[in-house]
């Protein structure tokens, strides 16, 4: 019960050093978010011919083979596009149709991506579903959707997986798949064709490997039962 | 508290407050559709779809946390300044077409809902992004508002008396204003945009609501504790330093998974575990020098609004520290991020760190505008309060559960699909988790009925000891 | 210990990630380390007697 005065409990050693501590965290996070900008920049046509990895990638991703594979330098998934090559990255070389062709211009795409992008906010995705793992948890997550083994079954019936997603966002309930079900949100066809571009560019998004072991594995237990 | 006298800014004050409780009615409304959604699926289907009154349940909350915040700052600023607000005119104005332009904005999510994907949407529908669904133009009405609010509390605390609590304010409102701004443009990188999304969200509720908090907390101890301002003004220094210290780059633990570089991993792991530390320490610190004092006529001048005070404390503890900290390791993260463990931690965080306190705030003005010297729980009083804590309580652990089931069955067996998902989410114990949430849901609205109705009739319940003391006093 | 970084791209922050807590202790001493300056100066000043009364 003394009464000597202590810095410990002194206003002045607090408020200089809030002062300190906010200015410098503030500081630090600037310079943070300029690197990470510079990273999370979207490629461009020239990086797919230079076969550069980008975290988020061209939209021209949507005339490639998109896959997810465990890369063992990484030490998660990433995402594989246009082939795996023997080191476990993206060869950008393998095609693949999208609504008929694999060769759409580095415009086309992106005015795809765009009008999915606006789509996606527009319909309120995001409080239902989760994208890149943010959102509702009302409805499945959609960050690897484009890959989801489900439309891997549909696709022969509707000539190619993005018909079948499609098909399904212009009337949900038509093709409801479990007792909640989406509603019809009178998506066009223009905006299904869209929202499924950007599904699919948003599948070759490198998430740091989120989902871990995305339909890799089948549970053996059964707790329903 | 001077009789009946009330400031201007006072009474603008129970304006603001009194929007807030009738949003937090609609919110818990909303709230319950989607529980009921969640074991129900059809319930209202096609009528007000879940991702409907979601946005409802969301927005709701936080319009009504920002109107009682607002509130709350008008309610204690002439008070601390010593001075009438400065502007309180505009003040009103500024109330009313805030008012008007959440009105709207809630009648076209009701009614409109959706539009087609054009920017036309974004400008008058809505954004579509989580927590800041309302369209461009509100924003733009919104950040119009905030900088009236924001010159009234600069103009008033230049004119009147500088005290620590308006100086952390006036700093910590500067912050949360420009911080929206973060979240008012479009792009079609969705990694970008949840990268400034997150601006809006984290350092939001996780740094500037905490400050804010802190110094209304601080406010409300002094008046109804007769609390040392001193000590006060030095815990909410620490708590300052403490919060953007581990708050600001806490940012990283939202960057994990949405195209970021890896390393954030490390920022987010370890910074913000500590941060409503400071806040149980300036709570028990006064408890402790109240208890020295005790019994010498210093009883607490206002019994609900301590103990609203109280749940804050410790509510913001478990809530953000505890349940906050249990997900927040990169490697535990990969498999509880986007299941229920967010909702989970999130129900119990935004209760226990802002509702509570608000509700605390709202008792004060009671208290202020009946010019009394005490006031005293009712029994309404002490069935609101036990009503929505235990619910919260109830709703946040059933939900942890389910979150449970779905990490360990949807992300570790099923590796993430969407028949993972729903093999899930039809899991016996997932279920259950639902129900219990649906049932401590109910009960929450129960003991906000008993909060409507005590804030109401509080004031002329008090029995006559304090009721006498009023009179003597005016 | 020390783990070359293995990112899409290395930037300088990256570096910094490659040995054991390296990125987390760096930023959190840039943060902390001052205030123990601050302290001295503020015990020094309090020892002196020229802190004003607030």
């Amino acid at each position: 019960m003394e009464n000597r005065p202590s810095v410990w409990s002194s206003n002045r050693f607090w408020r200089r050093s809030a002062t300190w501590v906010t200015g410098v965290a503030s500081v630090l996070l600037v310079f943070l978010t300029f690197d990470s900008m510079g990273q999370m920049k979207m490629g461009t046509a020239a990086d797919i011919k230079n076969k550069v990895d980008k975290r988020i990638p061209s939209p021209l991703v949507i005339n490639y083979k998109i896959d997810y594979k465990l890369n063992k330098t990484r030490g998660h998934e990433i995402p594989i596009i246009g082939g795996m090559d023997a080191n476990g990255y993206s060869k950008y070389e393998e095609k693949e149709k999208f609504f008929g062709k694999d060769n759409w211009s580095e415009k086309e795409a992106k005015a795809l991506i765009h009008k999915g992008k606006l789509t996606i906010q527009a319909k309120n995705c995001m409080d239902c579903h989760t994208l890149l793992g943010n959102g509702a948890y009302y409805a499945p997550d959609l960050t690897k959707a484009w890959l989801d083994p489900t439309w891997e079954t549909l696709a022969s019936a509707y000539g190619g997986k993005e018909y079948a997603i499609a098909k399904f966002l212009e009337n949900p309930p038509a093709m409801a798949m479990h007792e909640r079900k989406m509603p019809n949100l009178g998506i066009t066809k223009e905006e299904a064709k869209a929202v499924v571009a950007y599904l699919k560019f948003m599948s070759a998004i490198d998430t740091n490997g989120f989902p871990r072991n995305f339909g890799k594995i089948k549970g053996a237990v059964d707790a329903r039962k | 508290m001077q009789g009946n006298r009330l400031y201007e800014g006072q009474k603008l004050a129970l304006k603001y407050f009194m929007v807030a409780i009738v949003l937090f009615g609609a919110q818990l409304l909303f709230g319950l559709v989607a529980a009921i959604q969640f074991l129900y699926p059809n319930f209202l289907f096609n009528i007000l779809d879940f991702s409907i009154a979601r946005i409802l349940h969301i927005n709701a909350l936080v319009v009504w946390l920002l109107y009682a915040m607002i509130g709350a700052v008008y309610w204690l600023l002439p008070d601390e300044a010593g001075i009438e607000v400065v502007g309180v005119k505009l003040g009103n104005l500024a109330f009313y077409i805030l008012t008007a332009a959440v009105a709207v904005v809630v009648l076209v999510y009701l009614f409109i809902q959706i539009g087609p994907g054009k920017e036309s949407t974004i400008w008058f529908i809505t954004e579509g992004r989580e927590y800041i669904e309302a369209p461009r133009w509100a924003d733009i009405g919104i950040v119009a508002v905030v900088l009236v609010f924001l010159y009234n509390v600069y103009a008033t605390v230049m004119k009147g008396k500088h005290t620590g609590i308006l100086v952390v304010l006036m700093a910590d409102l500067i912050a949360l204003a420009g911080l929206y701004l973060a979240g008012m443009f479009y792009t079609d990188n969705i990694a970008v945009d949840q990268y400034w999304w997150w601006w809006v969200v984290h350092l939001w509720v996780e740094a500037t609501w905490e400050v804010y908090v802190a110094a209304v907390g601080g406010y409300i101890l002094i008046k109804t504790l007769n609390a040392n301002r001193k000590v006060v003004e030095m815990w909410l220094w620490i708590e300052v330093a403490m919060m953007f210290g581990s708050g600001i780059l806490g940012l990283g633990h939202h960057y994990f998974w949405i195209g970021t570089p890896e390393y954030w991993w490390e920022i987010g792991a370890l910074f913000s575990a500590l941060e409503p530390v400071p806040l149980v320490g300036l709570f028990v610190h006064v408890l402790y020098d109240w208890g020295k004092e005790r019994g010498k006529g210093n009883n607490i001048k206002n019994t609900p609004a301590f103990a609203w005070l109280t749940v804050e404390t410790f509510g913001n503890f478990l809530g953000a520290g505890v349940w906050g900290f249990m997900h927040t390791l990169p490697q535990i993260n990969l498999y509880t991020h986007g299941t229920q463990w967010p909702a989970a931690h999130g129900h119990l965080a935004f209760f226990g760190a802002y509702v509570a306190i608000l509700i605390g705030a709202i008792y004060l003005a009671i208290q202020g505008k009946a010019g009394l010297k005490e006031m005293r729980m009712t029994k309404a009083s002490w069935w609101a309060i036990t009503l929505i804590t235990v619910g919260v309580l109830i709703m946040s652990v059933s939900l942890t559960i389910s979150a449970y089931v779905q990490t360990m069955v949807e992300r570790g067996q099923y590796g993430g699909t969407w028949e993972g998902y729903f093999i899930a989410q039809a899991n016996q114990w997932f279920v259950q988790g639902m129900g219990w949430r649906l049932f401590s849901g109910l009960a929450v609205v129960v003991g906000y009925g008993f909060l409507v109705y005590d804030l109401l009739t509080i004031d002329k319940k008090q029995p006559a000891e304090v009721r006498e003391g009023a009179v003597a006093a005016a | 210990m020390i783990e070359p970084c293995h990112d899409v791209v290395c930037s300088f922050w990256s570096l910094l990630n490659e040995g054991p807590m390296t990125l987390t202790i760096i930023l959190h001493t840039l943060i902390v380390l001052p205030m123990v300056w601050i302290y001295f100066d503020e015990k020094k000043k309090m020892e002196r007697g020229d802190i004003p009364n607030e």
